[in-house]
């Protein structure tokens, strides 16, 4: 007998920030229809980091809420709708870096986008508030169902960011790769969860968790296949080698900073989601299934060093700065994929922080770099690495902060990729997966030449004839926000560490339910 | 006995990092007062460097530390603090007082240079990260300090980036030294995993490898040794790694003086000499290390007598003396590698700011071009004088007992070690007499109108100088055999007086004076000079002397440099075929997957689709089908 679990008013103040984002992107959809036309759509800019804003500290209210109840010796979740959606450190904590990284992404925006450029100047803001929606769901679902629905709102709001600038040829091919990139994506997770129910007779993650050993029993090669299939989607969302060939092409079309949101904020849910399926499912598996989960994890790890190796050996070719920064996206994936693919037989508890602080420093860093390059792309016309000539004499400041940004990149201490790289490489030393790790030092050592190609660019190469860049106060803002944040990520990275130890753990915050 | 100064050392390195951002903020109001910043802030650096030497002279003085836990993993404490025992105050006197000086000289010879607020910031942020190395209490943080005097290193180089072999030696530096640096972060990676409690502090390493033997296995502990002398290797220009150095002189020659023949290149040394225990927990890696410096110091040594360009000449020598460092530190005498990298950095840094000057005045770096500028340059040529004879090791200057104490060392290790390194002393003397006599002594060779205005250095660029020369001659008393304080005072322990070496001393003093009086048959007395045919001969021993000069040259020739020139050669081509093809491989490798993907991104659709199935379906196949 199922018993239906309806939603009450009282939940309500549980979905608080998605409900949040969705009636602020209503309000601001309405109101563009409304406005004349000469009003400037800044304003539909400036509504939408409202909304982020609001959105946020209803999720620091929700993280101070679960911190009263750990204190009081309760349970440090809520779950609503029978689990399939929970309110727990996990989720906030990733919900709060992806509202944080679509803020930083917005107000970079705000002032250097041309109307010439991208004619929806309004939709272009506000779409942006369903994909973080769709952003939150992924991290914070306990069900099948409602993570899929989370990953197509993110998905096609995203296409449609993708096509912003509709004069151009480049834009619309980018958008129609993405849309049937992303579509034979979601049709693989689909027809992996498909299977995954079909053998457990749940969509809830706690009752396939439940069910998983006695599928393994009964048909183990349809676990296999959900499984595996669920892994080559999400290797297509997340552009992991050899899936990521739409990334480049995707990346360079769309308008930069959507680039960046596509990068950050659309990695980073669907390593959510990832991270929430396998976590619940596959690595609790004992018994009959331990095979299943050593199979998994190489699987990952395969499609890891995969990634490290062709993002980093193809950035080395390329000439134009977006496509670099799309395969340094592969790579960097791959090493976001590292703590998930180690062995977790043996304990490695911290896997947990270890991604967690490499995604804050990654966010950091490329949305960083993407603001900078938004600017000196605005400047220079070009998107090539020789945009970047002489930025030094050009802009002194912006190159200083590029400079931080890209050593963090390249994994140079004193920054936040440095220590995020370490952490990392400590895990694998921890499990003894020393391949790994070996194949994360190799890459690092290629990339700084990659790097290093921009580095050389703004520093030694004249730039006199170039014309003079100028920084858009707000993107100047945001640049120098990402370059402090990720100095202070690299000298002080304890108070982060700290702060992600105090609220996470993996008993509460993973496996309840 | 307790030290007050001591726990203010980790002000320091924050002088010249204050300097370095008020520099990078004020970049364009600051066209003057940018320099004296710099400077102002590399001597209270000096200063205090010398206060807390001079309160840890005498015996006793505790070692100190300070620092907070920094980073929490899981349940291992990583500690961010500095660590001050007097190898560490030696250090940042060493490195402070040549930062000093180095900055003062800069102020003539980059007077003119338009980028020199941006030139003096780059020597403040690396004076920093320097000294933030040497005071390190761990290997991670010392690792940081590393890579960042190797950044520096590489925008130096760099600094007049529109030469384009400026560019290319930058960029060769950086990725050459990055080879040694990943030898060194994996060593630190296996320490992390095999120490107990995952310590990497020099104190835990010091207890675990000097006290509880066994706690990490022998093989572990050569492996970890042999990677951070890679490390090593790769900092200091030892061979394999050395390619870079000689290059690397594109850079201003301040920057050659500071950072690539006084510091950043020692740096290396005081590694293998800051966990030196570790080495002497493993033979196998000892003897690496004395042989590959052995054979780096002969090496060089034979390579400098062949360049043409003064700073090249430089560059190898240091190269040379660098691999006399490892000698002594492989044949187990740390206190005289430090010995030598104390004295080395004064007269390798007065012989390049030397060098400066006389590029300065001619504005050529061919030694063909040079001659004659002892007369028009009497201060530069002085004081040069004594960096040449320092460097040849003739008693008593700094060089020779440093250099003594390295054959000591060597002397008791091995008899090959020695013989290398006599054979190598006699070199050293023999290119540093043909360096001086082609620059300072003849006629002008070059232009005559720009030799004929050639006049010596301003102030501020011999004060320097002279300072160094002082050091020079006699900052060698420190330590000789007959009492050698700076042993005992480094490493704590009494050392007794070697008066057994006297034969060892005599053989190093023979062996300078032996190249010094070659160089100057060589190419003083027995070069050919322009009208000089009908010079009436007094002596007629000298004629003869004259004569067998030529008998000696090949004799030479045939006997050490031919034999040594073929070696150079063999190792050229080992250097090409093997180091090279290796590299070229793993090159190669990369290229090849990144022309796959170029090939992969090929903009249709179809093919990625295409590309993802057949991904998806090998993925299945090879790792969930092995269960089937």
């Amino acid at each position: 007998m199922i018993v239906f679990h309806t939603l009450t008013w009282s939940d309500a103040w549980y979905l608080a920030p998605e409900l949040a984002l969705v009636g602020f992107a209503l309000a601001l959809a309405v109101l563009d229809l409304m406005l004349p036309d000469r009003v400037n759509r800044d304003w539909i800019g400036w509504g939408t980091l409202l909304g982020l804003a609001v959105a946020a500290l209803f999720v620091s209210w929700h993280i101070c809420d679960l911190r009263r109840s750990e204190l009081a010796g309760e349970p440090a979740v809520r779950d609503l709708l029978y689990g399939s959606y929970l309110i727990d450190d996990f989720g906030n904590l990733l919900k709060l870096a992806f509202l944080g990284a679509t803020a930083l992404i917005v107000l970079a925006s705000l002032g250097t986008i041309r109307k010439d450029e991208i004619p929806i100047k309004g939709e272009f803001y506000y779409l942006v508030l369903p994909a973080v929606t769709g952003a939150m769901m992924m991290a914070s679902s306990g069900d099948l169902i409602t993570l899929f629905v989370g990953l197509e709102l993110l998905g096609v709001s995203s296409y449609a960011l993708v096509g912003a600038r509709k004069r151009s040829g480049l834009a619309g091919e980018a958008a129609f790769k993405y849309v049937v990139t992303g579509g034979t994506a979601s049709a693989f997770i689909l027809y992996g969860m498909s299977f995954l129910y079909g053998v457990t007779g749940s969509t809830g993650l706690a009752g396939i968790s439940r069910g998983l050993e006695q599928a393994v029993a009964d048909y183990r090669a349809l676990v296999y296949v959900a499984f595996f299939l669920m892994i080559v989607g999400f290797a297509l969302k997340l552009a992991l080698a050899p899936f990521h060939a739409w990334a480049p092409d995707v990346y360079e079309g769309a308008p930069t900073p959507v680039t960046s949101f596509l990068a950050v904020v659309a990695k980073g849910a669907a390593f959510a989601m990832l991270y929430r399926i396998f976590v619940r499912t596959v690595f609790l598996a004992d018994a009959e299934a331990a095979a299943l989960r050593e199979d998994v994890s190489l699987a990952l790890a395969a499609l890891a060093a995969a990634a490290i190796a062709v993002g980093t050996a193809g950035a080395l070719r390329q000439r134009n700065a977006k496509r670099l920064l799309a395969l340094s996206g592969v790579a960097n994936a791959g090493i976001l994929l590292v703590p998930l693919a180690l062995d977790t037989t043996i304990l490695h508890a911290s896997f947990f922080p270890e991604f967690l602080y490499y995604l804050l420093a990654y966010a950091f860093m490329n949305v960083g770099a993407f603001a900078v390059l938004t600017v000196v792309s605005r400047a220079s016309g070009k998107e090539e690495l020789s945009a970047f000539a002489g930025l030094y004499h050009r802009a002194p400041w912006t190159a200083g902060a590029m400079t931080v940004l890209l050593c963090s990149l390249a994994g140079l201490p004193v920054t936040g990729g440095f220590f995020g790289k370490l952490f990392i490489l400590f895990g694998t030393v921890q499990t003894k997966a020393y391949w790994l790790g070996a194949f994360m030092l190799a890459a690092t050592a290629v990339s700084y030449y990659v790097y290093f190609k921009i580095i050389r660019q703004m520093y030694m190469r004249a730039g006199a004839e170039e014309p003079a860049v100028r920084v858009p106060v707000p993107a100047g803002i945001v640049i120098w926000l990402c370059a402090a944040a990720t100095l202070a990520l690299g000298v002080l990275p304890r108070p982060v560490l700290d702060w992600i130890d105090g609220l996470f753990s993996i008993g509460a915050d993973m496996l309840t339910g | 006995m307790r030290t007050v100064f001591s726990q203010y050392a980790w002000l320091a390195p924050l002088f010249p990092l204050a300097a370095f951002v008020v520099l990078t903020e004020l970049n364009r109001s600051l066209k003057r007062t940018g320099a004296f910043i710099a400077i102002v802030a590399s001597l209270a650096s000096l200063a205090l460097s010398l206060l807390i030497a001079f309160e840890r002279i005498g015996t006793g003085a505790e070692d100190y530390s300070g620092g907070f836990a920094w980073l929490t993993i899981g349940s291992v404490t990583l500690s961010a603090g500095f660590e001050v025992t007097n190898l560490t105050a030696l250090m940042l006197v060493i490195v402070s007082l040549v930062a000093f000086l180095v900055n003062l000289y800069s102020l003539g010879y980059m007077r003119d240079d338009e980028r020199k607020s941006v030139f003096y910031a780059y020597l403040s942020l690396f004076a920093c990260s320097m000294l933030g190395l040497v005071l390190a209490d761990n290997l991670l943080l010392l690792y940081i300090g590393w890579e960042l005097v190797g950044v520096c290193s590489f925008l130096l180089i760099g600094f007049w980036f529109h030469k384009p072999e400026a560019r290319a030696a930058a960029k060769k530096a950086f990725i050459v030294t990055r080879v040694g640096d990943l030898g060194l972060l994996i060593a630190i990676l296996l320490l992390f995993r095999y120490m107990p409690g995952h310590a990497l502090d020099f104190v835990s390493l010091h207890n675990v490898f000097d006290s509880q033997a066994g706690v990490i296995s022998t093989s572990i502990t050569t492996a970890i040794a042999l990677l951070l002398f890679l490390g090593a290797v790769g900092k200091s220009g030892q061979f394999p790694l050395h390619v870079w150095l000689p290059d690397a002189m594109e850079g201003p020659t301040p920057v050659s003086a500071l950072i690539h023949a006084a510091t950043m290149v020692a740096a290396g040394v005081f590694l293998v000499a800051r966990t030196y225990d570790i080495f002497e927990a493993s033979a196998v890696a000892l003897d690496t290390v004395a042989y590959i410096g052995a054979f780096t110091a002969l090496l060089a040594a034979t390579a400098a007598l062949k360049q043409n360009d003064i700073k090249r000449v430089l560059a190898y020598s240091t190269v040379s003396q660098l691999g006399y460092m490892m000698l002594a530190l492989g044949s187990g005498s740390w206190t005289a590698a430090v010995f030598h990298l104390f004295t080395h950095a004064f007269f390798k840094a007065l012989l390049f700011l030397g060098a400066g000057n006389v590029i300065h005045a001619l504005h050529t770096q061919d030694l063909r071009q040079m001659g004659g500028l002892g007369r028009r340059m009497k201060t530069t040529a002085w004081t040069f004088g004594a960096g040449v004879l320092a460097l040849s090791g003739v008693p008593p200057l700094a060089g020779f007992w440093s250099k003594d104490a390295v054959l000591a060392a060597a002397f008791e290790r091995h008899p090959l070690l020695f013989a290398a390194g006599i054979v190598t002393a006699c070199f050293t003397a023999l290119y540093m007499a043909r360096l001086f006599i082609l620059a300072f002594w003849g006629r002008p060779r070059g232009d005559a109108a720009l030799a004929a205005r050639a006049k010596e250095a301003p102030a501020v660029m011999t004060a320097p100088l002279l300072v160094l020369a002082a050091l020079s001659v006699a900052a060698g008393f420190v330590q000789t055999p007959f009492g050698s304080w700076l042993g005992a005072w480094l490493s704590g322990e009494a050392i007794p007086e070697q008066a057994e070496s006297v034969p060892v001393m005599a053989a190093s003093a023979a062996a300078g004076l032996l190249g010094l009086y070659l160089g100057w048959l060589l190419y003083g007395k027995g070069a050919p000079k322009g009208g000089g045919a009908g010079q009436t001969r007094p002596w007629p021993w000298l004629v003869r002397l004259i004569e067998r000069e030529y008998y000696l040259n090949e004799a030479y020739g045939y006997l050490f440099v031919k034999p040594l020139q073929g070696l150079g050669r063999a190792l050229r081509l080992f250097d090409g075929a093997v180091v090279g093809g290796a590299g070229r491989l793993a090159a190669g490798a990369v290229q090849a997957l990144g022309r796959l993907n170029s090939r992969l991104l090929s903009g249709q659709l179809q093919t990625y689709g295409l590309a993802a199935v057949i991904a998806a379906v090998v993925l299945m196949l090879a790792i969930a089908g092995r269960r089937f």
